[in-house]
């Protein structure tokens, strides 16, 4: 009975903290996006299979850089084979960590958020947040994509649930089609935009 | 439906004193040794003849103003009361008792508070810096922001004794800590706000409270899955504080306990009497078979618990959460000094005197795999790895086996 009232008041308490979770991830604290304001922020987006990773210093800091083939380009044009630019690794006796930057392995599969960096490489937007990691479903075969950051969620109090705000599971195509729906209101709002400029 | 049925094989439910070595590192940054064995928490290796040096940069955006202050900008005011944010959230972690980095008990091993007044303090592009001299710095570009990117801390680590970066001392041991900046967006995308000027600060983000959590990683944590924690992945949304401000009896007031127990385990006090307890034991699957699916992590091994999963302490009195840690592996640096991935957990630096229970869940809730990365993916090293670290495990259901008698 002791544990079982214990349990009770930490769930009582738990469900109060979370009543005030915003969903800002933090140490490293990422503004919240969401895949259509990752599309508008992205001069490329890819669906890429990573062919190697390395780490030196360069600018002042530990670089890894990613290397990816394009399988396909939702955005841009991008070369064949791009490299991505991500925070930390290690170069000699040392290791740099950055919490939220993502980490690949060769040989797999992503959808990348992507912005070109001074350098000629790329960045990825929002880091986890514009990862997103494809994988195949054992039991009918399809691809779905999962974002690294899925788990951001928010807390309902009307419902007394979170929502989940990230791409969980997601087909691929219906991802893809989302992504070209975003990018297809852009165009849009852009087009619309110099009509009514060139209307004055 | 969920393949496995995990159960704590929790052969130490009681609590018995911290004699050996952590088998695992808890919720922290680890660094793999170059001449191999066992990853190493990462820490700073302080000591009075080596007292952590920490400075910011007073060099603040002058085009977009990113940082609310209540004294007005550019006055030495404002300088103060920035400074005054930055001293209380080292505060917070040095108001812990039990551990060496505690300001009343351990005077000396913060060294002041310094201030640099050159932009972009933190890393610049000549290669010289990363620098070792521990900077919080609200104006400095970086390549490394990209959209959506507000804020970030890099901290360089050792993986062999003798490495050094810049200014700082020689490393003495593999992990051990070198140089730690922070970094604030200075382009205007996100906007910070002091204690006092967050409530007339529209979208701005409690500064004390990203800074404290910032801290955290200066100090070798990775994240919490504790909601309650201050290292939990996700900050309170623009204009809110969430938690306790420190007071000068209560310094480290905003942190949650799960906080104070992961610093005590990096920064132990030999003195301590209370907070040496540890509940160690097994995360397995009521059918082994369930894990056959899993890759072999290196020739020969096999995934034999589930890794992954988030165990959890609640003091059995209070409710509260004691600590958590992410189970799932071992290391004896005795023995073949290679990761094994056997579902083994410990929750270290326990206060005494209470009883706890302990569940397992798997991490799916508001804080997922994504969010412990670094801590999950470095277990197995980089270029050359001696294994490869599977994939958390969150497709088991938890079920508690009770204490014996």
């Amino acid at each position: 009975m002791k544990n079982g009232h214990g349990l009770l008041r930490m769930a009582r308490f738990a469900a109060a903290v979370l009543l005030a979770f915003g969903g800002v991830a933090r140490a490293t604290t990422l503004l919240r996006m969401s895949v259509e304001e990752m599309a508008h922020a992205s001069r490329a987006i890819v669906r890429a299979r990573c062919v190697g990773t390395s780490s030196r210093w360069d600018a002042g800091e530990i670089w890894t850089f990613a290397s990816f083939e394009v399988e396909e380009a939702w955005r841009g044009s991008p070369a064949a084979q791009i490299t991505v630019r991500l925070l930390g690794g290690k170069a000699g006796n040392l290791t740099s960590s950055v919490s939220g930057v993502p980490r690949f392995r060769p040989g797999e599969e992503v959808v990348l958020f992507l912005e070109p960096t001074p350098r000629g490489d790329y960045s990825v937007v929002s880091w986890q947040q514009g990862t997103f990691r494809i994988r195949r479903e054992t039991a009918e075969g399809r691809e779905v994509v999962t974002q690294d950051t899925a788990a951001f969620s928010t807390f309902d109090p009307a419902h007394r649930r979170f929502e989940t705000a990230g791409i969980q599971s997601m087909p691929v195509e219906d991802f893809r089609a989302r992504v070209a729906s975003a990018l297809q209101a852009e165009g849009a709002a852009v087009e619309g935009a110099a009509v009514e400029g060139a209307a004055r | 439906m969920r393949a496995a049925i995990a159960m704590l094989a929790a052969a130490l439910l009681a609590l018995t004193p911290a004699g050996a070595p952590p088998a695992q590192a808890y919720l922290m940054g680890t660094t793999l040794p170059q001449a191999g064995g066992c990853p190493a928490l990462d820490r700073w290796n302080l000591s009075l003849a080596s007292p952590l040096s920490r400075r910011w940069s007073t060099s603040l955006p002058t085009a977009q103003v990113t940082l609310a202050t209540v004294a007005a900008s550019g006055s030495q005011a404002q300088l103060t009361e920035i400074e005054q944010a930055i001293t209380d959230s080292f505060g917070v972690w040095s108001g812990v008792t039990g551990t060496t980095f505690n300001a009343a008990n351990h005077p000396g091993m913060l060294a002041p508070l310094a201030r640099v007044s050159a932009a972009n303090a933190c890393t610049n592009d000549a290669e010289t810096n990363a620098d070792g001299l521990n900077t919080i710095c609200f104006n400095q570009s970086s390549l490394a922001f990209s959209s959506g990117v507000l804020a970030f801390t890099r901290v360089i680590t050792a993986d062999a004794p003798g490495a050094s970066v810049g200014a700082s001392d020689a490393a003495v041991f593999a992990g051990q800590i070198l140089d730690a900046d922070t970094l604030f967006r200075n382009d205007g995308q996100a906007k910070f706000a002091t204690r006092a000027a967050l409530g007339s600060a529209p979208g701005a983000y409690d500064l004390e409270s990203l800074l404290t959590h910032e801290l955290g990683h200066w100090l070798g944590f990775d994240h919490s899955a504790v909601w309650r924690a201050v290292m939990f992945p996700f900050a309170p949304p623009p204009g809110q504080f969430l938690g306790s401000r420190p007071t000068a009896q209560a310094p480290d007031g905003p942190l949650a306990d799960d906080d104070r127990t992961g610093i005590r385990l990096l920064y132990p006090d030999p003195a301590d009497a209370v907070n040496v307890g540890a509940i160690r034991g097994r995360v397995l699957p009521a059918n082994p078979f369930a894990l056959a699916s899993i890759p072999a992590p290196g020739a020969g091994e096999a995934v034999t618990g589930i890794f992954g999963a988030h165990v959890v302490a609640v003091d059995s009195e209070s409710g509260a959460v004691a600590a958590g840690t992410l189970g799932g592996w071992s290391c004896n640096s005795a023995a073949s000094g290679t990761v094994q991935f056997d579902g083994s957990f410990a929750i270290e630096r326990l206060p005494v005197g209470h009883n706890y229970a302990i569940y397992a869940e798997p991490l799916t809730g508001p804080a997922g795999p994504a969010d412990f990365s670094e801590g999950l993916n470095d277990l197995c090293g980089g270029a050359a790895p001696a294994c490869a670290t599977p994939a958390a495990n969150t497709n088991f259901n938890p079920r508690m086996q009770p204490a014996g008698p």
